[in-house]
């Protein structure tokens, strides 16, 4: 990168502190340092929703995924406005009436102190984790891309994050996911002008589609139903419901954001921006990914994504990679004739020149693949490391093919995505740290000035835990599926946890013991049947708990919980 | 459920119909079939 893209990432970096520090000013209380006492509009709060869940392994690894695979991911996004619109009308206002700084707070007004904790638990448990893996996914490529070690690129991915969600607290965070998301948009933006941009005239956008959807990249609905595939239409439509409506709902990061808001009606606004922009943000991201595809059909690609494991094995396997390079280039040469002898068929409306073509692509294209399958196996045997590079394609074509500032752009946009789910992840963990536990369990009674300290205190040490983690976290495999893997051992079954609330003779015991009960059989479907996709985890587990629970509940005496507050579903409904 | 609320749902809904229906014609016109 050229200084001047470097400038740009610095000036990101001091503009974001400074902009976050600059918020604990009117964080004097713990009202204010995690709720923003309930003031914000429902623009900055949807914004923020949104800059939290798109991470760097969205910006990064979903548009690798579009120029791997195509469009097809986007229908992992399908059952999210879905979520939206019933969380918009049902745990939106519930949440709001109850006046909780967590979701599991909830849940001891509604059922007994038990689940709360338990819920919560699960919470710091898997977000502890994946907040950790969520800092090393930038790490591990900025370190690759631009030649930092992975302890320095933690440390500058992790270090602003923490000092600014530490002493702004949800002020900073919302504020700084706003802009950051303005970045991240601009930043995706700029690059897909420069890609359309890019495409040979010769070609034009109509031939670059014609081209990609031959490979089938353009392929976006799968009507096929399987428990099998996790990125089908029914898959993403209901299992995707369900996981959206455990993020959304009942995970304290995503749900602390909507707390913030002002009203019930500009918290569900809020949520609305999310249910409007999702799938169209997600289609764009993917289709960068599938116009960098078209890109590399006419420039030569790397070889290997990732170049340092690239110049390792240069290093180490010479002859070996020489040749394969050499059948690569061979292979790239007789795809691009093909490529571009396709478009002009397709364009001139010549089908039967074009079917013939189009096998001759796809046969250059499969040689092309099978040298890829090759080198990467000897990456893996070289390196001794994991050798996929999907997660590498975008910032190694952004900082080798494209011209000043866009690299600095990116790479900042890069950082804002990995921010502000960070900052939101650091601030929810501190909360139901702080409320769920030290509060609730250890140090009742005492000041708010106290426990301000205490919460900004339980900030650092997860900022710290989540840099440690991101250190071990590379060897985890493809990053995009570890998070949502984590998440899905617990979502689904917490999320049965909360659609129990609202059955009017559901017990503290049947909500705990109904818990274990979700759980225990996602683990035992993951075990004896590993091929069902994990989207699925999440119905299986929602409606085990809300069945076990139920039953339990049946003729249960009420618990104290319950004698407290009575049935607050039934009063939230009524 | 609010009258707002419903607007909101039905705006929601339409944007969502309109980005499938984008997709769809893709997929019809230059996928793989």
């Amino acid at each position: 990168m050229s200084w001047i893209d470097w400038l740009i990432v610095f000036a990101y970096l001091v503009y974001v502190v400074w902009d976050g520090v600059r918020r604990s000013k009117g964080t004097d209380e713990i009202e204010g340092y995690f709720l923003a006492h309930r003031s914000l509009p429902w623009w900055a709060v949807g914004l923020s929703v949104m800059a939290t869940q798109m991470s760097a392994i969205t910006l990064v690894g979903t548009t690798g995924q579009g120029a791997t695979d195509g469009m097809r991911f986007v229908q992992f996004y399908f059952g999210l406005p879905i979520a939206m619109l019933i969380l918009a009308v049902t745990l939106v206002p519930f949440f709001h009436k109850a006046r909780v700084f967590t979701a599991y707070e909830y849940l001891e007004k509604r059922f007994d102190g038990r689940t709360r904790t338990l819920t919560s638990a699960l919470f710091l448990l898997s977000r502890g984790m994946s907040v950790g893996v969520i800092v090393s996914a930038p790490a591990v490529i900025m370190s690759a891309t631009l030649g930092l070690s992975f302890p320095l690129a933690v440390a500058l991915i992790g270090a602003p994050a923490v000092v600014y969600t530490m002493f702004g607290g949800v002020q900073a965070v919302t504020w700084t996911d706003v802009k950051q998301m303005v970045l991240i948009i601009g930043g995706l933006g700029a690059l897909l002008v420069v890609l359309l941009l890019g495409i040979p005239d010769d070609v034009g956008i109509g031939g670059a589609l014609s081209v990609a959807g031959a490979t089938g990249r353009l392929d976006t609905f799968d009507f096929s139903f399987s428990l099998n595939e996790t990125y089908t239409f029914w898959s993403g439509l209901i299992g995707g419901t369900f996981l959206m409506l455990s993020y959304f709902g009942t995970d304290q990061s995503q749900v602390q954001r909507y707390l913030t808001a002002r009203s019930i009606d500009e918290a569900r606004s809020s949520l609305f921006i999310s249910a409007y922009w999702k799938i169209p943000l997600q289609a764009m991201v993917l289709m960068i990914g599938v116009l960098v595809f078209v890109y590399y059909l006419f420039s030569a690609p790397p070889l290997l994504y990732n170049l340092e494991h690239a110049a390792t094995v240069q290093a180490e396997a010479g002859s070996e990679y020489a040749a394969l390079q050499q059948r690569y280039d061979d292979a790239f040469q007789a795809r691009r004739e093909a490529a571009i002898d396709l478009a002009t068929a397709r364009s001139a409306g010549d089908r039967a020149l074009a079917e013939r073509i189009t096998a001759e692509f796809l046969a250059g294209n499969d040689e092309l693949e099978a040298v890829r399958t090759d080198a990467l196996e000897l990456a893996g045997r070289t390196t001794g490391e994991n050798p996929r590079d999907i997660n590498y394609i975008i910032p190694a074509f952004v900082l080798s093919e494209l011209p000043i500032i866009i690299p600095g752009l990116f790479i900042a946009a890069v950082l804002a995505a990995a921010m502000s789910s960070i900052s939101s992840e650091l601030n929810s963990l501190s909360t139901a740290t702080v409320i769920d536990f030290y509060r609730r369990r250890f140090r009742p009674g005492e000041s708010d000035a106290h426990y301000l300290r205490v919460s900004k205190v339980a900030t650092g040490f997860w900022g710290v835990f989540a840099c440690g983690v991101a250190l071990y976290a590379v060897a985890l495999g493809s990053l995009i599926e570890v998070v949502n893997r984590f998440g899905s051992f617990f979502y689904g079954s917490i999320l049965g946890v909360f659609i129990l609330a609202f059955v009017p003779f559901a017990r503290g015991r049947g909500s705990f013991f109904g818990l274990f009960a979700g759980m225990g059989t996602v683990a035992a479907v993951s075990f004896f049947a590993p091929d069902v996709s994990f989207l699925w985890h999440n119905v299986i587990g929602a409606v085990v708990v809300v069945s076990v629970g139920a039953l339990l509940s049946l003729n249960a005496p009420p618990d104290d919980g319950d004698r407290a507050a009575g049935s607050a579903a039934e009063r939230a409904a009524a | 459920v609010k009258p707002h609320t419903k607007w909101l749902a039905v705006r929601v809904i339409a944007v969502q119909v309109i980005t499938l229906v984008a997709l769809w014609f893709l997929q019809s016109t230059y996928g793989a079939g």
